[in-house]
This record gives C-alpha cells, structure tokens and sequence, in this order.
C-alpha cells in the first residue's frame, strides 16, 4: 500500500460527515432512527440509498431499539452494519446494547454526544455516553468533522478485526459538531476500499445461516458464560494497542494521524498536564500556547479512546508529572470527582503522588471557554507547586 | 404410529422434515407448547432460522443451563428485540441470496405487551419475516401472571381473586385483528386441535412470507398455569374452536376469511369447565366472558362477510 489519492474537499456539518464516513465504508445493513442532534445523518443515508449511492439495504425503524437490534442480527448473520444516534435513542438501546457486544457482533454505531436527564436537555454533553459505559462496547471520542469522518473508517477495520469482533461507539459533541460546517477531505471510495481490504485475508469468522445448528444468544451455561465474558475482556485488552496501530496504518495511507489511544500535545516537557476530550480540546490547545508563552510548562491528553481505559499509555506520560487536571463534560453520579477524572484516579499509584484536579464544565451546552481552561492552568499550576487546591471545581456554578 | 387399516392423517401429508426436537424436552407434561414447537419445523423445513425470547419456549429453544434440544439455527434475544433482529436476519439473507425462512417464535406476552412496538414497526414495513405468537394467555415463565392476552376475569397471580377484585377487569386484546389492521401479507390463527388447518396455513405462510410479513397466532392453553389435567389439552383447544372462543380465521393479502365456521357453537361454559382458572366464575362472570367472546365473534365474522 503507498499511500492515497488526494480525495475531494468539501465544507459540510459533522453529521453530514457521519453519512459519508458510513456510506464510504459500503455497509450492507443499516438502520436508524432520527433525533436531535443526529436526525440529519439518518436524512442523508435515507437519500444516500434514495439516491442509489449506498448500496446496502436501509431499514426505517421504528425507534432506537429496533435500529440496533437490526443491526446486531444482521452483523451475526455476517453484514457490515452501520447506525447512528443520540442521547434517548441510545438510552432506548441499552438491552440491546449490551446484546451487541454480547454476541460478539461488529457493529459500528455513531453517537452525537448530548445530554440525558430531562426530555428538555437537549444540548450537548458527554452524559449519554457515559450511560453505557458498561456495555461492553469500544467507545472512543472525536474532536472535529475530519476526525469523525477518518475513526469511521478506522471503526470498521477495528470492530471487523478478527482477533476483535466487538462493537465500537465512535462519539462527537452534538451540537458542537453536529451542525459545524468544516472543510472535510473526503476520500475517494476505492481508497477505503483499499484501507479495509486486509480484514478480508483474515479468517471468516462465525456467522448465524440457516440448515446449521447454531445457537447463539448472551445468557448461556454457567462456565460457558463465564467464558464468553472473560474472552471479551481479553478482546477489549487488545483493543488498545489495536487502536494505535490502525491509526498509524491510517496515517501511512491517507497522511493524517490522530495519536491512537491518546493524542498528546506538548507533554513532553510538561510539568502539568490537562486531560480532556472531545470538541473543547482545540480550545485547550489555544490557551496552552498562550500560557507556554508565560512560562507555565502545560501539555494536554485528548482521550480519544474511552472504552478500554487506555491505561498503560496515560501512565507513560503522566508518572512524574506535578499535577494534573480532568475536564470532565458529564457527571459521575455518587461520586464527587467527573467521570473521566474518576477512571484517572485509578492509575494513581502508578501515577504517582500528583494533585489530580477535577472541573465539571461544558454541560448543557455551556461553552468551555478560554478563560474557563486559562483558570484550570492556573489552579492545576499552583498546586504543582504545592499550594492548596479545591479537589473538585464545577466551573459554571463558580462564574 | 398409524396404523396399516387405519387412514393415515392427511397432516402427514404437508411434513418435510423430520423431527428437530430431542426426546424428553424440558417442557411440562401436556403443553401444547412442545407439540406447536416441534409440528412447525416439520411443516416449514430445516432452511428455518428462528428468533426467540424468554419465555416458556425458551428452556428448550435456547437451552438452560444445558446445551438447546434441537437442531435448528437459533438466535436469541431479549423481549423487545424479536421481530427486528428477524428484520436483520431477513434483509441480510434476502440481499446475499441465502434461501432462509425466518420465524419469531414468542409468547402472547412478548407479542401483545413489551414486544409488541418492534412487531408492529416489523409488521408496517412488511419485512419478509413470519411471527409466530404462541398464547398461553399470560406470562407463563415467570410463574403464570396476567399480559394482555390474559381473558377477562380469568386468575392469575397479578390478577387474582381476592375480596374486593375478581380476576383480570379488562378483556384481551384482539391480537389476530389488531395484526390484520397493519395489512400483513398474511394473517392466521391455529390450534393443534385442527391440524391440517395449522399445516395448510404454515404452508401459506412460507409462501407469502416472500411478498411480505406474515402472523400467526397460535391458541396454547398451559395445563399448569390454567390447571388443566395433562391429557386434556388438545380437548381444550378443540372446545376452544367450537364456543367461538378462538375463532379459526385467516387473511390473505388482506381479505379475511373464516376457515371454520362452527354450525352450532357450545356455550363459553363447555371450555371454562375444563379448567380451573375460571373456577371462582359466578353465572354473572360466566356471562360477562360469553358476552365478549359473542362480541369479538361477531366482530370477526362481520368483517369476513364483508370480504366474500
Ligand atoms: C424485558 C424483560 N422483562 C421481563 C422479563 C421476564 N420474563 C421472562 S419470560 C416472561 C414472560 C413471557 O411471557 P410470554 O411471552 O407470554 O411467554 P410464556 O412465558 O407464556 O411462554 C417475562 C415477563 C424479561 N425476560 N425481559
Ligand atoms: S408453564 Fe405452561 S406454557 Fe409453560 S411449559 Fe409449562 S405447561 Fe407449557
């Protein structure tokens, strides 16, 4: 593989990107159901096979549920399987959710990221996809329109992988992303093809036919359950360092890397580091630039890949650091500290002794701003140097 | 077996396939559940795919605890995912050209209550799938309590008999009707009193299932939860047909049509006394349930008076 062609640059919304990123990956399968802030990408795939561009066979559910149970029997029957939603809707799918990854099917699902609690939260927030955190599936998160359009395509050679076969999540700010028209590179089809051709040297892997006896479901015989979970741990273990090396392969091909697991930026030297995910981490950036440029040694983490933990690499570039701060976008309920810093906290003792900060901000739509991160800097600075500090700030509620 | 002199049973004469089901099932003794299961992969051929659900068929379909009792393709699912994981299934296999026969096989609870939104989004969208809806008028699994299919008055553990309360207060949902109304390739009801009905309509559905969806609703008294004594439960179905209670009636593209008319129906009394759910009855309960089974007869028959 040299590497691909230039593909054609278009400014669209993150969720038109979403359609592409799918359409471009050919699924034979793919069910949705429309709701803010994810509705356009189940519009444009309904046009898309209109239209004839998607090939595949496009089911208009009636609600979430369905949409994923759709998908989930047709990727046991063998398909490639491609959904997306939000919020509710992925609340609504939370059985079959856990089906999916059950069942071991390699369904790629896109998320808009928005609130939960409350039908009149309709705004941004990562609480949606921390309700299914335990699911079983692969959750990673994105920070642009690019970003979304490129872990589309890596989601397919990830979930498909034969030492894989799990569902994967790929998440986006609602909203934020959502309806931002950014110029997108989108590449040509045959170049995907090419990308994802190399899951079709391996072996084949199980599929439900007819005429041959076999059952498959997700409660089982007592060992065989057992079995069957302590395999897909295993499987959710190997993710990790599959994630990196697909964004490297992605990378070498089509020129644009995302860090894998974690993406750092200027870590290096960094005596303080900032954790954060998603949209607002471009924003993050910005003020380390400008707060590198007083003299403060800051680096930041942009978690990209959320389920599994991506645990050996934080603790590669966190131990020795001074302190750290999280910049968590939704709530741990019972728990003081925001989820993300929460699942941090649990690599403190490799860690190693550093103040690890916590700041609840950008629920609800609320932007993070450059004064919201300049003050995580500042604070998460001071307590470098030892000075007292609050464990847990809810920025909104301080302003 | 049939014997030399004896005239074999026509019903013999729509089987394909051999028996799919272990001897020895882990069904109670006398459920037609175990008859219905076995008698459908015989009719419809081993090229079946079945989806099922936690339920009484569930032990035996997916197994508990132990390897499952049959040899047919088998996928599993939770309640409220039956018919769309069938439409998974069904678009996959019709679009790569595997020949496959993709049957839900749920109870009544499943069907009528926490199953029933996919059934009606699958039923709307006409997916090549057949629904089979077992009814046993109750969730029987769980230890015999009310679904929507619970007939009115009847005891069950949600809906006992008590001081102030006798039994379920509301009539069942009308199941086969409320299906039709969603225009499904084809719609029929059987029970394994009549069976060469039940054959000749499983061969229908297999055949129409192609153009589009297909429900049958299958009348399964449960022995255990309606005390019924175990060799009675055929008799059961049979009274069953023949006080109208569970009209035998089908629709083809639409059109109903009763393929039994019963010349002189009994009263409801000659079924309830076969069992003891009804046991607490007085004359008025008694004629309270005759007046809704008259009504949804009449109902029915109506509508295929119209279409002839
Ligand atoms: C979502 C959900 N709720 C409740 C249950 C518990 N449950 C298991 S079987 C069953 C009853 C099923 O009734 P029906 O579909 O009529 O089948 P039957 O048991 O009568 O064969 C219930 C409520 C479940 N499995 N899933
Ligand atoms: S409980 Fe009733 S329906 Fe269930 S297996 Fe026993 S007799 Fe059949």
């Amino acid at each position: 593989m040299v590497s691909a062609q230039k593909g054609q640059v278009r400014v669209i919304t993150g969720n038109a990107v979403g359609a592409y990123g799918a359409m471009l990956c050919r699924p034979e399968v793919v069910a949705a159901y429309p709701i803010t802030p994810q509705s356009e990408i189940a519009e444009l795939l309904s046009q898309f096979k209109a239209d004839g561009v998607l090939d595949g066979e496009y089911v208009e559910v009636e609600g979430e549920n369905s949409a994923m149970n759709v998908v989930l029997a047709a990727s046991v029957a063998g398909a490639r399987t491609f959904t997306a939603t939000s919020s509710y809707g992925l609340v609504f799918m939370y059985d079959a959710l856990q089906e999916t990854s059950g069942f071991r099917a390699p369904v790629v699902m896109v998320n808009a990221n928005r609130e939960t609690p409350g039908i009149h939260a309709v705004s941004s927030g990562q609480q949606d996809l921390i309700s299914a955190r335990d699911t079983g599936w692969i959750q990673i998160i994105v920070e642009n329109d690019q970003e979304i359009l490129d872990q589309i395509i890596m989601a397919y050679r990830l979930a498909e992988d034969y030492d894989i076969q799990l569902p994967i999540m790929v998440n986006y700010d609602g909203f934020y992303l959502s309806y931002l028209a950014e110029a997108v590179e989108i590449p040509n089809i045959e170049d995907v093809d090419a990308f994802l051709a190399p899951l079709k040297q391996q072996p084949e892997r199980q599929k439900l036919v007819p005429g041959v006896a076999i059952g498959c479901g997700t409660h089982g015989m007592e060992m065989g359950y057992v079995e069957a979970r302590y395999k897909h741990c295993q499987a959710l273990e190997r993710v990790k360092g599959k994630v990196d090396e697909i964004d490297k392969a992605f990378g070498d091909y089509f020129g644009r890397y995302y860090g894998g697991q974690i993406e750092e930026y200027r870590t290096d030297d960094a005596d303080i580091v900032i954790l954060a995910s998603g949209s607002a981490t471009g924003t993050v950036r910005t003020v380390i630039d400008t707060k590198r440029e007083q003299g403060i040694k800051v680096g930041l983490i942009k978690l990209r890949l959320f389920r599994p933990f991506p645990a050996e690499r934080l603790i590669g570039v966190l131990k020795g650091k001074k302190a750290i701060g999280v910049i968590d976008r939704s709530l741990c309920f019972g728990w003081k500290y925001g989820p993300m810093c929460m699942e941090l906290r649990a690599l403190s003792p490799e860690i190693g002794p550093a103040p690890i900060l916590s700041y609840i901000d950008g629920l609800a739509n609320l932007d993070i701003t450059v004064p919201h991160i300049g003050r995580v800097i500042d604070e998460v600075s001071a307590a470098a140097q030892g000075k007292p500090y609050q464990e847990v700030t809810w920025i909104p509620m301080e302003e | 077996m049939v014997e030399g002199t004896k005239k074999r049973n026509r019903v013999f004469d729509y089987f394909c396939e051999e028996d799919q089901f272990a001897g020895g099932v882990a069904w109670c003794a006398g459920c037609p559940l175990e008859l219905t299961a076995r008698f459908v992969p015989q009719v419809l051929g081993k090229n079946m795919v079945i989806v099922g659900t936690p339920g009484c068929a569930a032990p035996v379909l997916h197994g508990q605890n132990v390897g499952a009792w049959h040899k047919l393709a088998y996928m599993a699912s939770v309640m409220t995912g039956v018919p769309s994981k069938a439409t998974g299934l069904s678009r996959y296999y019709n679009r790569i050209g595997q020949d496959a026969t993709v049957v839900c096989f749920t109870g009544d609870g499943c069907a009528t209550d926490v199953g029933f939104q996919p059934l009606s989004g699958a039923a709307e969208r006409r997916e090549k799938i057949i629904y089979l809806a077992y009814d046993n008028e109750g969730y029987m699994n769980t230890g015999n309590q009310r679904s929507s299919a619970t007939p009115l008055g009847a005891a069950t553990t949600t809906t006992p008999v008590g001081k102030i309360s006798r039994g379920k207060q509301t009539i069942s949902k009308n199941m086969p009707l409320i299906m039709l109304m969603h225009r499904p390739s084809y719609m029929a009801t059987a029970t394994l009193s009549h069976l060469e009905d039940f054959a000749k309509k499983l061969k229908k559905a297999q055949e129409k299932v192609k153009e589009g969806f297909v429900y049958l609703h299958v009348f399964s008294p449960c022995p255990v939860g309606w005390r019924i004594n175990s060799n009675m439960s055929i008799e059961v179905c049979r009274n069953a047909v023949r006080t109208n209670y569970f009209p035998l009636w089908e629709a083809e593209d639409g059109k109903p049509r009763l393929t039994l008319e019963v010349a002189n129906p009994k009263p409801v009394v000659e079924l309830t006394k076969l069992m003891r759910k009804f046991s607490h009855y007085k004359e008025e309960d008694m004629a309270n349930l005759q007046k809704a089974v008259d009504e949804r007869y009449a109902l029915i028959k109506s509508l295929c008076d119209a279409y002839k």
